[in-house]
């Protein structure tokens, strides 16, 4: 009792939202269970993304690139040589870690700039790369999927569950992604606390003193681009199963800048924020034109101009913006917010050693 | 024979194009290290304007360079507005800004001027003349005089002018530079005017051979991008010979050997095999910065 | 009658450290003070609070005029050259590029001619490697180049940040002879930060002693120069 007493209140948060999500489906329509399986999937590749990112500081801008080598290889495993659909998931994963992997190799000689250049180039390529080889990837067009049926297990759960409501697919696609979700998490969690998350911080803070202390640089950076692209791979894997198809302009330089872009918000290096990311991925492109013109203090006539120029305009200003006040993202003001009221409530004494106070609890 | 000598030709017009806005991109990395991933939609927002003016029947020698001093104050006024606020910032947010910066200018040219391709019509017709038994375009040799003619003219300006100087000086050795007087934080959105301006010219050279469009600079910065690594990105001599490569060897390639669907790639082969090989370039020096 | 540059109960650091605690000195139209003192007492410190490098407390006069909240490029250009620890050599441009930097903001161009044949004739080397990168001069063709595009700048006080770092002491007998020249001269006043106490109490005629950020001792740099217990406690010889 006296250890719930003092576990942080963010684990009681924790619980609360994992309950939101697992409930999320008997409680909406299918069409919007299929769009939070879309935030799902972008916090996967986020988590993945995270990892590169925040932890071992490399920047890459052609995740999107890295999404369609996932969804690519388990539709053309499931098209042309009908492998079960599940079986392709981690398939997609290995295989895209794999390239990520190898990615990662020529990376390593490449400052941070060059190497946003360099993933930027490949995100924007990418697609005409893709349309190349017809007879495999079928060109222009893509592949068409059909969306797999739930199994029989599940729809008697669900109808139990919800009264006796049918199961769709989507609903089906958005459980698989939630436990994918879970489980990544759970593995990126434990990445980050022991030795590989400590020195690729190690080697994000300052590079030539990690090397000194003896940690393997080259070693843990490419294994992160591994790790970052096998999230990716999964990630795209899910999502071309549960939109129902893969195509050349499905994964474009917009999507891997929205996936950077999702990650900075979210907050770096934070486990909580790739679930922040992924909402704001997908969110904040649809939302951004309403934003503007909602906000009170904005004049009719800008907020009516933005309105109409469309998502586009309101989402560039809004990230702009968002950088100049707040790069480090949400979570990182929620934890300076945090971090501000502990010590108000704690008093003036501590402020001199500017550490947390170890138990957020006692007042 | 004659094939080939026109591939070159119309390589080395595309060369002038890339070597514009890849010089553009080295005059922002010169002043402040960084690449402005926004250089190609604002190049093609000066485009839109330039179209705009001779639509209303303004002549294409008036507009043309009406429009690189538009350009010019757009540069320095997304400078102060935009960039300044985050000069001192991290890498990645920077590249998250000017990337921002480039949705913002895709979104409000598509919002403004349409998305329907307009024919942006060059006043250099499209007949050709006889060189060497092969036949070039006036249109391609206009490019070609054009972005000769703006590159000396930026070469002019940085090496002999006292303006040139401030800014190269400021560039290279800001904290060095402001004990002499130069005010370095003006001369990094000189910097950007007079790249936005650059880059306006490859915009207004391309215009007529694809169509206008809001996306119509998305496949030119991947070319540029290339010119700038090759030529080496802190150096604007890199840039123009890094150009030239990299619009003759495309055009030969995409004609010769892997078809024209896959040009971009050849530019990305290009990229990374000399960020893999020399990551400097040809010209370029060591990433080091001075005070 | 007021100094030419006065500073009064100057306090400055980086981050949480304080260098400075209250430094007021003063120095006269047309004199040479040196700022004497140990490594790390603050005489760069003082010499950047002054051309605004570092935030400071206090105050700074330069002409009767507060240089608060001044940007540097104003500062200097308001009459104060300032040479800096390591000389601030543009390395990516030529020599003549360098001295072109010093004079670009001066309007009187028949002067600023005159003015590089006076330099020139000060460093002779100058005029040889004008067309070179300034990358390729050595320590004492580098201060050279540092003092003579100073001294294109026509100001009224030059400051000076261990001008004999490095040098070989011919070198340095040199130019500190050639600093004597420009002081009297163009009526250029200099602030001298040193580490060679004895030198710079030669050419000077005030010095003041930094001992960490305070002045311990003020006084005339004759007087100085021949009390030992000074020369000892401070200035190690």
């Amino acid at each position: 009792m006296q250890r719930l007493r003092n576990a942080p209140p963010l684990y009681f948060l924790g619980v609360i939202v994992l309950l939101f999500f697992i409930g999320l489906p008997t409680v909406v329509s299918s069409f919007q269970s299929s769009e939070w399986t879309q935030v799902l999937i972008f916090a996967i590749v986020i988590m993945g993304l995270n990892i590169l990112v925040g932890y071992s500081g490399q920047i890459s801008l052609g995740h999107g690139a890295l999404m369609a080598v996932g969804a690519y290889t388990s539709a053309i495993l499931i098209h042309r040589y009908h492998v079960d659909y599940l079986l392709t998931i981690p398939i997609a994963g290995l295989l895209t870690g794999l390239v990520g992997f190898v990615l990662g190799i020529p990376a390593l000689r490449l400052s941070a700039l060059y190497l946003a250049l360099a993933t930027f180039a490949l995100a924007v390529v990418a697609p005409s790369l893709i349309k190349r080889p017809v007879q495999l990837t079928g060109g222009v067009q893509g592949i068409l999927l059909t969306p797999p049926d739930p199994p029989q297990f599940a729809k008697d759960g669900f109808a139990a569950v919800t009264g006796g409501l049918g199961m769709t697919s989507d609903q089906w696609m958005y459980y698989v992604s939630l436990v994918l979700a879970l489980s990544l998490f759970w593995l990126a969690w434990n990445i980050v606390r022991h030795r590989p998350g400590r020195a690729m911080r190690a080697i994000r803070d300052r590079e030539v003193a990690a090397a000194a202390s003896g940690i393997n640089v080259a070693a843990y950076k490419t294994m992160a681009f591994g790790i970052s692209a096998f999230y990716a791979g999964i990630g795209g894997a899910l999502y071309g199963l549960s939109i129902g198809f893969v195509s050349p302009d499905t994964f474009p330089l917009a999507l891997s800048f929205q996936l950077l872009v999702g990650a900075v918000i979210g907050g770096l290096a934070s486990i909580t924020g790739p679930l922040v990311g992924g909402i704001f991925t997908f969110w904040l492109p649809i939302v951004s034109s309403q934003f503007v013109a909602s906000q009170p203090w904005i004049p009719a006539g800008i907020a009516a101009a933005f309105k109409n120029a469309g998502p586009q305009v309101s989402y560039g200003a809004l990230l702009i913006v968002i950088m100049i006040f707040a790069p480090n993202g949400v979570v990182g003001l929620v934890t300076v917010g945090y971090a501000r009221l502990q010590a108000r409530l704690r008093g003036a004494g501590d402020r001199g050693s500017g550490q947390m106070p170890s138990d957020p609890q006692t007042v | 024979m004659q094939e080939f000598i026109q591939q070159v030709v119309s390589g080395i017009a595309s060369g002038g194009i890339f070597a514009s806005l890849a010089l553009a991109l080295v005059l922002i990395y010169n002043a402040m290290g960084l690449v402005n991933f926004a250089q190609g939609e604002m190049a093609m927002f000066a485009t839109f304007i330039a179209y705009t003016l001779i639509s209303h029947g303004v002549n294409y020698f008036i507009a043309f360079p009406l429009t690189l001093g538009l350009a010019f104050i757009g540069g320095v006024l997304i400078e102060r507005a935009v960039i300044r606020p985050v000069e001192r910032a991290p890498v990645l947010t920077l590249v998250i800004v000017t990337l921002g910066l480039a949705t913002l200018i895709n979104g409000a040219a598509g919002f403004l001027f349409g998305y329907t391709p307009n024919y942006f019509s060059s006043p250099f017709s499209a007949h050709t003349v006889n060189i060497l038994g092969a036949f070039a375009s006036y249109q391609d040799l206009s490019v070609i005089a054009v972005s000769g003619i703006v590159l000396v003219a930026i070469y002019l300006l940085l090496q002999r002018t006292t303006l040139g100087l401030t800014l190269r000086a400021a560039a290279h050795h800001p904290e060095a530079s402001r004990l002499l007087g130069v005010r370095v934080s003006w001369m990094l959105a000189l910097g950007w005017g007079l790249a936005s301006a650059v880059g306006a010219v490859s915009g207004i050279m391309v215009a007529p051979i694809l169509l206008l469009e809001p996306n119509m600079m998305q496949t030119i910065i991947i070319y540029a991008f290339a010119a700038a690594v090759l030529g080496g990105i802190d150096s604007p001599l890199g840039a123009v010979v890094g150009g030239l490569i990299v619009g003759v060897t495309v055009n030969l390639v995409g004609a010769y050997v892997v078809g024209g669907d896959l040009e971009l790639a050849v530019a990305l082969a290009i990229i990374i095999g000399v960020l893999v090989i020399k990551p400097n370039g040809l010209f370029g020096r060591a990433a080091a910065r001075n005070v | 009658m007021t100094a030419l540059l006065e500073l009064e109960e100057v306090r400055c650091g980086y981050g949480p450290t304080s260098v400075l605690h209250g430094v007021s000195l003063s120095v006269p139209d047309g004199g040479i003070v040196s700022l004497l003192g140990a490594n790390g007492a603050g005489k760069t410190t003082t010499l950047r609070a002054i051309t605004g490098g570092v935030p400071w407390t206090g105050e700074i006069r330069f002409a009767g005029h507060s240089l608060r909240h001044k940007p540097t490029e104003d500062i200097v250009r308001g009459g104060i050259a300032h040479v800096p620890e390591g000389r601030g050599i543009l390395t990516e441009l030529t020599v003549d590029e360098n001295l072109r930097l010093g004079e670009h903001t001066r309007k009187d161009r028949a002067a600023v001619r005159k003015d590089y044949d006076r330099v020139f004739e000060y460093f002779p080397v100058l005029r040889e490697r004008r067309k070179l990168s300034a990358s390729t001069l050595s320590g004492g063709e580098q201060q050279m180049l540092a003092v003579g595009r100073a001294l294109l700048m026509k100001p009224r006080l030059m400051l000076l940040d261990e001008p004999s770092l490095g040098l070989a002491p011919i070198v340095v007998r040199s130019i500190f002879e050639i600093i004597r020249n420009i002081n009297e001269a163009d009526h250029v006043a200099v602030l001298l930060v040193e580490q060679n106490a004895r030198l710079a109490l030669e050419i000077s005629t005030q010095a003041y002693v930094l001992e960490v950020g305070r002045i311990a001792v003020h006084g005339a740099s004759a007087d100085l120069k021949g009390d030992d217990s000074v020369r000892r406690s401070y200035l190690g010889y």
